[in-house]
């Protein structure tokens, strides 16, 4: 089903993780790397969660937790992800509103 | 044998303390409020996982240098310090405590963390 | 302020290193056969600067909700790994393995 996110300009790869980190499916990448990046997006998902829980905690300010996904831009590309959902994109052919609107639709599936 | 009461008596030491890797509970003793010891919990927990993760990252990138899995971590502040290692944390008066009794103590009697517990 | 022979002499240690406050390797000193080389260091100045951002994010905090001052401004941060100890502070670095590390003589040649 995630595999028609290819289809999206600048989209070059996607994957869906469970909550241990491990591959569900993902597209877009050899085999042997779409587990790295499964294992990455997971991570970092976690990453963020760790601070935006903080970030609550020391402003008190509601609205920050539970974070719905992140983007880390670099220079030619970027990953995005939402849910337990990641894709990697060319940052100059995708644009980011279509490609987080698509993520959040298909965290839902 | 919890290792928490012998960390806390220790001299200069402020508190001593274990969270749960899943993060729902923690124990804590020391001159801490509970409060304190919740967020103190949340900080390095969030903190060990990061550094995981990053010693993780560093060896898949293919640098198998003996970095990963992390055992554990010290921050430095202006006048206390922090001290992981695995769940145990520890906080500690710079000026009146050995960082080397306090971190050996803790690195002979943690055991280490498995990787998927963190 | 510390420079990177002092931390070279620091007892056991295997690698020391100057980084940027964006966290690129600026300089090092590797001892032989220690297995370190310069994109290992450069990766560990970027987790090192990194950590001691989300510290000092953390003391900033801490300190607003508990009213406990202490934390800020961050001086260093440590890293226990499997088998070796990376120690820092804003600026430089050294690397130490386990069985050797001696924490206040690195902060000792660290402060220079």
């Amino acid at each position: 089903m995630i595999k028609r996110l290819l289809a999206i300009d600048g989209i070059m790869a996607i994957c869906h993780f469970r909550d241990d980190g491990a591959l569900v499916e993902g597209y877009g990448m050899p085999d042997e790397l779409l587990g790295g990046f499964a294992k990455f997006a997971h991570d970092y998902k976690r990453l963020v969660q760790g601070n935006a829980d903080q970030l609550s905690m020391f402003t008190q300010m509601n609205g920050w937790t539970p974070p719905g996904g992140w983007v880390v831009e670099g220079d030619g590309v970027a990953v995005a992800s939402i849910g337990n959902l990641a894709c990697l994109m060319n940052t100059k052919e995708a644009s980011k509103n279509e490609v987080m609107k698509e993520l959040e639709e298909a965290s839902h599936w | 044998m919890s290792i928490i009461p012998e960390l806390a008596a220790m001299e200069g030491v402020i508190a001593a303390g274990e969270y749960s890797y899943r993060g729902d509970r923690f124990t804590c003793e020391g001159d801490m409020t509970d409060d304190m010891a919740r967020m103190a919990s949340i900080m390095c927990r969030s903190t060990s996982l990061a550094v995981h993760m990053q010693m993780d990252m560093i060896k898949n990138l293919g640098h198998d240098c003996g970095c990963a899995p992390a055992r554990g971590w010290i921050v430095n502040g202006d006048k206390f310090s922090v001290c992981v290692i695995a769940n145990h944390f520890c906080f500690i008066q710079n000026d009146d405590v050995s960082l080397n009794s306090v971190m050996s103590y803790m690195r002979e009697n943690v055991p280490d963390q498995e990787g998927q517990l963190v | 302020m510390s420079d990177l022979n002092k931390l070279i002499a620091v007892e056991g240690a295997v690698g020391a290193f100057k980084f940027t406050s964006k966290g690129e390797l600026a300089e090092s000193k590797i001892a032989d056969g220690s297995g370190l080389n310069e994109q290992i260091l450069d990766l560990l100045c970027h987790v090192c600067v990194a950590n001691m951002s989300i510290a000092t994010m953390q003391a900033r905090g801490w300190e607003n909700m508990t009213g406990m001052k202490g934390f800020y401004p961050i001086k260093g941060f440590t890293m226990v790994g499997f088998d070796w100890t990376v120690i820092v502070n804003e600026e430089f670095g050294v690397v130490v393995p386990n069985s050797q590390v001696d924490y206040e003589a690195a902060h000792a040649a660290l402060a220079g």
